[in-house]
């Protein structure tokens, strides 16, 4: 059985179409990338699966059954986390904090919401900064909080939005090298990602998409050498770094 | 000593003290200031469960006041019902109608909810100055309600002296605040505060923000109303000009902005602060400029609010904290309660 | 029947009044998504105004209109640059300024309390100005003058208003800034100018309102509470944020005011007005005018 399987996802924003008869599924423990110029849709693509919209046609199914149009905080407790390509810290508290209120996800009790917290964020080797207020942080670290508090809530699929752009080089190589330990550990990940070093070491498979169309699929080395893909990007939109 | 240990310390001392007052303090007018103080104390705290900790801005509470007041009173009058049994009653009613009120409002932007508390308040309020009888419920339209002193006692929540009144408002404003401390380290506090400051990112981590801004509504309400059929008994008197009126909407929420929002010492020291102003400008200056404390009340949170946003609780802790570290070592220091 | 109709059309000219004061309130929200609770206070001020500029200098009512909207342009403009933007700039970690929304509180209170300190509790009525209870006989009814002059006040003034949003290239900045701040100030738009400017705007048609209601109503410190609460209800009623729901959610009070009283004691229609704006909120949040999503 798949993890993920989407089925002629369609979104319309008004008369705008977002995303167009989109297909893909992910295995369970694999690396799907998602790449398109800004504004294809990617994001969109996102907020479908989690939740934040229904879906205007077509079906998305997690695990085998069918999740439209449910809420994110019940997908969350099925197995669905994502961070926010605008990252979206509890700015006025601790980043201890931040976690907990995703590792209260799978407990009530505080004292093994806030030990899951602590094993996350030394996972991450993030356990120094636990009680700075997450408004104080860097972008790269308010990146790495958006991951951490997502990780808290135990889930099976990981949804990264654009988690290493803005960061330095070496800041990359640290994350690609996390998300590659994630897969280890059983998580199936599905990543939209600008910076296409990364997203080509990382990906077992990657999906193209443009103005909402999937364009082109396939391993990372077909898809760079695709025709369509070079077109769409012939704007020099991409940061090849 | 550990911080902790010296914070527990300083708590214990502060509440001996406050229940020895009355053994010192004699005069039943400033035993009167005070038993207000605590009550508004009381209430801010219970406000700061929705207007803190859930980060909507309820400006109608004092309509709970007026629910929790008229339920015990028109119960003991008419039906001989105890003050205690009618003051659940009342709170019960309370977090019904809030309930109901925020099921649709916290949705919104949290002006819509701002909105709709006022004009609930306000409505409320026009309702019963309009309403004689309902039924068999006398509610004696705009002329208010009145207790007759007649048996005094424990089991009928009336009392001759004021240290009884003292002691009961003292020991539901000690009862509030440790409740609003296990809350704040609560599964439900931690959602409060996330739903509160970014509603899409907790909702992404699992947390339904309305469930938990509905249940902080339906627990400050209930608190709130007990405050109300507390006052009836204090001055035996309620009137929905007094009792449900915009102006103490308002005081609350002042407290709170200016004591801290969302942190538990905050409503005691915005009402440690504010109240006196109240009470001796009307004492001392209630003839000649009747509206002086509200002006200071402004002044003070226009003030407050632009340099310290979080309210005085966040310098006075780094204060409290820095006077332990002086007197007791660096091991002294560290967070205040 | 007659009678329904006078009342009727009363309503409608006092509705259009009150859409008057509430239009500052929908303007200011529009742009910075704050609901300002001192806006009756400012409306007082505008009142105290312009009774004071008539009073002293014997001029007809109308022509404080030169001396009131500019000194209330500047009023809500300073208002919003020295004391609530200060605000804005340390609250702008969180999403929703509620901090924002009780200082204007604040300056209500001060507002009012300075004013009864100031003049006093009393109420004032410019004596003899040529308005003053003028009625025009149409057929067998009597319809007042100085509310037909506010009813075209309010539709002069909302047209404009809705204009300058529309059609000038201020107007088209402050529009942007509104929806969306981050992307406005990429395009050099300096958000907490505009905010002023706002504000400014939002005060000015307060100051309009004032000198409509000068001539047949009563000025004293408290006055600005009654239209306070009427304009939260108005603007939910015709849409946070629209300029036009303004107007008719004003003209939909007016007239439960002036025909409900014929069917109920008028003490009831208060109670009326606060449960149809319940009843809004629940059933159409956005009201009648408003966008229907607004996170
Ligand atoms: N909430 C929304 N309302 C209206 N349009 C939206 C909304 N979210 C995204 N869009 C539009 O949908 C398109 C896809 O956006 P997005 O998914 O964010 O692109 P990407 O993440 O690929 O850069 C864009 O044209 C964007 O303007
Ligand atoms: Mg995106």
């Amino acid at each position: 059985m798949n993890m993920l399987e989407v089925k002629q996802l369609t979104k319309d924003f008004g008369g705008l179409r977002a995303i167009d008869s989109l297909d893909l599924t992910i295995g369970k423990q694999e690396i799907l990338g998602l790449i398109g110029p800004n504004g294809a849709g990617k994001s969109t693509a996102f907020n479908c699966i989690a939740g934040v919209y229904a879906p205007t046609m077509g079906d998305v199914y997690f695990e085998g059954s069918r999740i439209n149009g449910q809420k994110p905080w019940v997908l969350c407790k099925k197995g669905i986390a994502r961070t926010f390509q605008i990252v979206k810290p509890f700015a006025t508290k601790t980043v201890l904090y931040n976690v907990m209120v995703g590792s209260f996800a799978n407990t009530n009790k505080r004292s093994e919401a806030k030990e899951k917290a602590m094993q996350i964020l030394e996972f991450l080797q993030f356990a120094d900064k636990k009680d700075i207020r997450a408004g104080n942080l860097t972008i790269g670290d308010r990146k790495r909080l958006e991951i951490a508090r997502a990780l808290a809530t135990e889930p099976k699929l990981l949804l990264l939005d654009e988690v290493m752009a803005g960061l330095r080089p070496s800041e990359v190589d640290e994350l690609v090298d996390m998300v590659r330990r994630l897969r280890q550990s059983g998580i199936t990940i599905f990543v939209i990602e600008h910076i296409m070093r990364a997203i080509m070491a990382l990906s077992d498979r990657i999906v193209v998409i443009h103005f909402g169309r999937k364009i082109a699929e396939g391993s990372p080395e077909k898809v760079a050498s695709d025709e369509n893909v070079i077109k769409a990007y012939l704007g020099g939109e991409y940061v090849v770094s | 000593m550990t911080p902790k240990k010296i914070n527990n310390c300083a708590l214990v001392l502060i509440v001996l003290i406050a229940f020895g007052v009355p053994l010192v303090v004699r005069s039943a007018t400033y035993l009167h200031i005070l038993i207000l103080l605590y009550m508004y104390a009381y209430l801010t705290t219970s406000w700061n469960l929705v207007g803190g900790f859930a980060g909507v801005l309820p400006l109608g509470h004092a309509a709970f006041v007026g629910i929790g007041a008229y339920t015990s009173t028109i119960l003991s009058l008419q039906y001989g019902v105890s003050p205690w049994l009618g003051m659940i009653i009342g709170g019960l009613l309370a977090a019904i109608v809030g309930v109901i009120i925020g099921k649709p409002t916290f949705k919104m932007r949290g002006a819509y909810f701002a909105l709709a508390t006022i004009a609930f308040g306000e409505g409320i309020r026009v309702l019963i100055e309009n309403i004689d009888y309902l039924g068999p419920l006398n509610f004696n339209g705009p002329r208010g309600l009145q207790i007759p002193p007649l048996d005094t006692g424990l089991s009928r929540f009336m009392f001759e002296a004021k240290e009884p009144y003292y002691y009961i408002i003292l020991v539901m404003l000690v009862a509030v605040l440790a409740l609003t401390y296990f809350i704040s380290r609560s599964k439900l506090g931690f959602y409060l505060n996330a739903g509160g400051e970014e509603p899409e990112a907790a909702m992404a981590l699992g947390v339904n923000v309305a469930r938990a801004k509905l249940i902080a509504m339906a627990m400050s309400c209930f608190l709130t109303a007990l405050a109300g059929t507390f006052w009836a008994q204090l001055t035996l008197y309620i009137h929905p000009k007094s009792i449900i009126s915009l102006d103490l909407s308002f005081e609350i929420a002042f407290i709170a902005l200016i004591g801290g929002r969302g942190s538990i010492a905050g409503p005691v020291l915005g009402a440690l602060l504010l109240r006196p102003v109240s009470d001796f400008s009307r004492i001392y200056f209630g003839d000649t400029v009747p509206g002086l404390h509200l002006i200071i009340f402004g002044v003070v949170l226009i003030v407050v609010m632009i340099y310290q946003p979080r309210g005085l609780q966040e310098p006075l802790t780094r204060a409290y904290n820095r006077l332990i570290h002086r007197f007791f070592g660096p091991q002294g220091s560290g967070r205040a309660a | 029947m007659i009678f329904v109709l006078e009342d009727t059309i009363n309503g409608i000219l006092m509705g259009s009044i009150y859409g008057l004061t509430a239009l500052g309130l929908t303007i200011i929200f529009g742009v910075l998504k704050v609901i300002n609770f001192a806006h009756g206070s400012m409306l007082m001020v505008g009142m105290y105004v312009a009774y004071w500029a008539v009073a002293l200098t014997g001029l007809h009512p109308y022509m404080a209109l030169f001396v009131v909207v500019p000194v209330m342009f500047f009023f809500g403009y300073y208002v919003q640059d020295l004391i609530i933007k200060p605000i804005f700039k340390a609250e702008k970690e969180v999403r929703e300024p509620i901090t924002v929304i009780i200082v204007t509180t604040g300056i209500w209170y001060i507002l009012d309390n300075l004013t009864l300190l100031l003049f006093g509790p009393d109420y004032r009525i410019l004596q003899d100005n040529p308005l003053r209870g003028k009625m025009l006989e149409a057929g067998q009814m009597l319809i007042s003058v100085p509310k037909l002059w506010g009813f075209c006040a309010a539709v002069v003034t909302a047209a404009s208003v809705y204009v300058f949003f529309q059609k000038t290239r201020m107007g088209r900045a402050i529009r942007a800034t509104s929806l969306d701040r981050e992307a406005a100030s990429l395009m050099g738009i300096n958000q907490y100018k505009v905010y002023n400017i706002a504000f400014g705007i939002g005060t000015a048609s307060a100051g309009i309102a004032a000198i409509t209601l000068v001539p047949f109503f009563n000025v004293y410190p408290t006055v600005g509470v009654l239209f306070d609460i009427k304009g939260f209800i108005i603007v939910v009623l015709g849409g946070l944020g629209s300029i036009w729901g303004a107007i008719v959610g004003g003209i939909i009070i007016g007239l439960i005011e002036s025909v409900a009283p014929q069917f109920m004691t008028a003490t009831w229609t208060e109670a009326i007005v606060y449960g149809l704006f319940l009843l809004v909120l629940f059933v159409k949040p956005s009201g009648l005018f408003g966008v229907k999503y607004d996170w």
